[in-house]
């Protein structure tokens, strides 16, 4: 029992306190392990637990088809997407390149002709230069996924330098290179998937807000106004908007601002008209269609960004020290050993 | 008048994928014509800043660059992460990429190669990747004490002290600049918490736009010094670093994020349509239910 | 002409056309995509997470590289044999090539961490949380985990995120009237904002009317999220159209014309033969 309940809070309240006090103790060997190697089994250990969380879906998946659960059928591509990635990662490097020793500069060209069959070459002249830099050495900038391949460019190549040698990446690097086996996956497959599943909330938020985005009380407008200023006054097309468009807008918008205050509509209304034309005189008088004269404020994209320099950012700045309050008070919580999340 | 009534009442409550269609519709037809939806890009003073605290470090300045997006939201932060790098690699800053998120590596290299070998710049020579690591603000930590207990070997396996770029360079302190390419957690926040604040190290940031609201506090209080939000601020920074490039006998092709703001705008255009529309729809249906006795 | 890459830009198209599927309603194509992206994106996950820091990091100071002609002790050479026994069983018994555990240790690092069994030990207790008699193992590299978050992030937030944020709220009076506007604004609107967090004294009086201001400042930060939220989502749309569009070309087979052709008649007939079972709500 000591060790299942007491031991996770004596770990957790000491690597706190250790962690906390780490940054006040000027004492070299404390120092170097906080900020270093206490650091390092962090990241070792979230590592682990990422681990961890793919072999709890694998085996969530395996459960559901060995069950026979609804929509059994789809966890097998769960299962095999799964595997696909391990065998790229672990088990088939994919990523062998043909490296080239004492080019002849006679033959870069052909050199050229024979690599534009395998990749686009977006700049010849580049490539050459690149080429003739370093015809000593020279490793083709194309990763080939399978060793034939390589092997068959290599043969292809053969006659224009010394020696032509095909090579895989070392393990490890072979998951970053691009063109490796990893790599197209992560790219024709892993990208498409989660670039699509977040696209497809744009159409649900113009979905979602054309259905419940609504004017009910003051709060509700704020929150509209706010929204749509800055949505049209981040865009290049904020700028477009004429100077009397934004003056209307406002002279309407101060009417519905003092409309609770006038219980007479007549004078109400004559407000806003003799607004309305005050601000179309006084943009005719000054010339506001020339964009020096256009007084600051009649400008969306001035709007927004004064909205969301000031309003928005006093707004943010409570949200975030109200944030922080919780987040000090849940870890001291934590270091104390009142809170247990474990 | 009765008809107009019933026309936005009927609207009310149109089937969603007809919404879905015409949001479609909006940014698919910008992108196939081109042509016909050009517009003017002005830049904000947020990227302005950006820019301009670019613009100011030297010749041969040391820049983090840390990669943390993927894929999702590639298109939001991926031109800024171009134009950053065209922007630096044209004044021989040294580039060292760093990346808090997994998908980070690879759109550090896909970045690098895009832009690097147009400068003739050499991979260990002028910039390195020295890949992702797991931990979160714990790494922004240990980078700030010594890159050498996080990072080895960099992203393709070599080790840190055969690179020529990486020399005299032991932790956080040695760089003049961090640049946080950031969609969400770990991202600029903890590069804010644990190193610009803590060590006095200047520092901008590309984010997504959902973000840009949680990371004004720090912007208005210039702990981090100009904001590059989404796409429209990745649009406006390519405009900055094209125009001024262009003037220093260097060509930039027009950035993906400034070929895409009519699409956007038109999408946003939609939207403020619809939202309009379905509040008359809501006010006159409340009317005509308020008339009908039940309030 | 690259085969693999040809089969890749139509399998990218198939997917995002089955993602964007679901606008019509919930069907075969999305199910599939969803389930090969639950196992794709874990795997991926996982290898990039074990490539970048695991094997450098943990192996890498728990066996270094070492000249494998030099004179080992005995600890020394129990301690690498061990190695060798990981690697055998990494390589399931030799069959396979050496990939975790190259020859002779892993470079990087000079000299054996012992101190580093004790993280190893914590992330086998990790991975033992799916093993149901041992999971509370799991408990001790949890506790790890966030005392260590506890202790990093208290002293951050209160800095940068308390300290630093309170001091920014304060108006310089020595500028122009303009900034020392904006500067209340952002003042009354910070304190207001706090306010209306603060649930410990009923919101009534003088409370709540400092309170309601602050509502009114949230429903503006709110608005402006909101707005960022509807830029984000549609750019990232945006970047998904762009694909599709390149992915039409000649070069790749006009991919996105055929696939959505493909796609829309599949869909008709799947719709049409579900009809009659329909039971489950639509949209």
């Amino acid at each position: 029992m000591f060790l299942k309940r007491q031991m996770p809070t004596i770990i957790a309240i000491s690597v706190g306190l250790f962690i906390l006090f780490g940054h006040f103790i000027n004492y070299e060997p404390i120092q170097h392990f906080v900020d270093n190697d206490a650091t390092q089994w962090f990241d070792i250990i979230a590592s682990f637990a990422i681990f961890l969380g793919a072999l709890n879906m694998l085996k969530l998946q395996v459960l559901k088809v060995a069950k026979k659960q609804k929509n059994w059928q789809y966890s097998i591509l769960a299962i095999l997407g799964f595997a696909f990635a391990i065998f790229a990662g672990f088990f088939f490097r994919g990523a062998n390149y043909v490296n080239l020793t004492e080019i002849d500069p006679d033959k870069v060209t052909q050199l050229i002709t024979h690599i534009s069959t395998i990749q686009d070459i977006k700049d010849p002249l580049l490539m050459k230069k690149s080429i003739n830099s370093s015809l000593a050495d020279y490793e083709i900038p194309k990763i080939f996924i399978s060793r034939s391949n390589a092997n068959h460019f290599a043969g292809l190549v053969s006659g224009l330098a010394t020696d032509v040698t095909v090579g895989s990446k070392p393990w490890g690097a072979h998951v970053q290179i691009e063109g490796s086996l990893f790599s197209w996956m992560f790219f024709k497959v892993f990208t498409p998937l989660s670039s699509t599943m977040f696209a497809l909330l744009a159409f649900f938020v113009a979905s979602a807000s054309y259905r419940a985005f609504r004017i009910r009380n003051f709060e509700a407008t704020l929150l509209l106004v706010a929204g749509i200023i800055l949505m049209i006054g981040r865009v290049p097309v904020g700028e477009l908007i004429p100077w009397w468009v934004v003056s209307t807008l406002i002279v309407f918008g101060f009417g519905a601002l003092i409309a609770p205050l006038i219980m007479d509509k007549k004078i109400l209304f004559g407000i806003i008209f003799c607004g309305f034309f005050a601000s179309i005189g006084l943009g005719i008088i000054f010339d506001w269609s020339l964009a020096v004269n256009t007084p600051e404020i009649l400008s969306i994209t001035n709007i927004s960004e004064w909205i969301f320099d000031y309003p928005t950012a006093a707004g943010s700045r409570a949200i975030m020290i109200g944030i922080a309050l919780g987040i000090i008070a849940t870890s001291f919580r934590i270091i104390l050993g009142i809170e247990k999340p474990f | 008048m009765d008809i107009l009534k019933k026309i936005f009442i009927a609207l009310g409550s149109m089937d969603r994928r007809f919404i879905f269609l015409l949001v479609g519709f909006s940014v698919l037809l910008p992108k196939l014509y081109p042509d016909f939806f050009t517009l003017p890009i002005k830049a904000s003073s947020h990227s302005e800043r950006v820019f301009a605290e670019i613009d100011a470090l030297e010749n041969g300045a040391k820049v983090l660059v840390s990669f943390e997006y993927g894929p999702s939201t590639k298109p939001e932060i991926h031109p800024s992460a171009i134009a950053l790098l065209n922007h630096l690699f044209s004044k021989d800053i040294k580039v060292y990429a760093v990346a808090l998120w997994p998908d980070g590596n690879f759109m550090a290299t896909e970045a690098f190669s895009a832009v690097a070998e147009k400068y003739g710049k050499q991979y260990g020579k002028d910039y390195v990747n020295l890949g992702y690591k797991p931990g979160g603000e714990a790494v922004v930590k240990g980078l700030a004490s010594d890159i050498r207990t996080m990072y080895t070997v960099d992203l393709l396996g070599n080790e840190l002290d055969e690179i020529i770029v990486m020399e005299n360079v032991k932790n956080l302190l040695d760089f003049d600049f961090i640049f946080s390419l950031s969609a969400g957690y770990p991202g600029s926040k903890e590069w804010v918490q644990f190193a610009c604040d803590p060590l006095g190290i200047p520092m901008s940031t590309g984010c997504t736009s959902i973000q840009v609201t949680d990371i004004i506090p720090y912007v208005e209080n210039d702990q981090i010094k100009g904001i590059l939000s989404g796409m429209p601020g990745a649009a406006e920074y390519e405009q900055l670093v094209r125009n001024t490039l262009s003037l220093r006998g260097i060509d930039v092709n027009p950035g993906k994020a400034s070929i895409n703001m009519a699409a956007q705008s038109m999408a946003h255009i939609v939207i403020v349509m619809l939202i309009i529309l379905g509040n008359i729809t809501y006010y006159l249906t409340r009317k005509s239910t308020k008339k009908g006795g039940v309030k | 002409m690259d085969y693999m890459e040809i089969f890749g830009v139509w399998l990218s198209v198939f997917l995002t056309l089955s993602i964007f599927s679901y606008l019509y309603k919930d069907n075969p194509f999305y199910k599939a995509a969803e389930h090969l992206y639950i196992g794709v994106s874990a795997g991926y996950v996982a290898v990039i997470s074990f490539w970048q820091q695991i094997q450098p990091n943990l192996f890498g100071r728990l066996w270094p590289r070492i000249d494998g002609n030099a004179e080992m002790g005995i600890l020394k050479s129990i301690w690498y044999s061990i190695y060798e026994f990981l690697n055998w069983l990494s390589t399931l018994g030799g069959w396979l090539d050496r990939s975790i555990f190259p020859e002779n240790g892993i470079k990087g690092f000079d000299q054996i961490s012992f101190i580093y069994i004790i993280p190893f030990i914590l992330g086998i207790f990790m991975l033992l949380r799916l093993v149901p008699k041992l999971g509370w193992l799991a408990r001790w590299a949890i506790a790890y985990i966030v005392g260590m978050a506890a202790g990093l992030r208290f002293y951050g937030f209160l800095n940068s995120d308390i300290l630093m944020q309170v001091k920014a709220a304060t108006v310089d009076f020595s500028g122009d009237w303009w900034s020392i506007f904006n500067g209340l604004i952002l003042l009354v609107g910070t304190l207001s904002g706090l306010v209306y967090f603060f649930f410990s004294k009923e919101q009534s009086g003088i409370v709540g009317k400092v309170s309601k201001i602050g509502i009114y400042f949230l429903m503006i930060k709110f608005g402006a999220s909101f707005g960022f939220a509807v830029m984000g989502r549609i750019s990232l749309l945006i970047g998904r159209f762009d694909d599709l569009i390149i992915s039409n070309s000649a070069e790749n087979f006009h991919a996105t014309m055929w696939i959505t052709c493909i796609m829309i008649l599949l869909l008709a007939i799947w719709a049409f033969l579900e009809k009659p079972n329909n039971g489950d709500a639509v949209s």
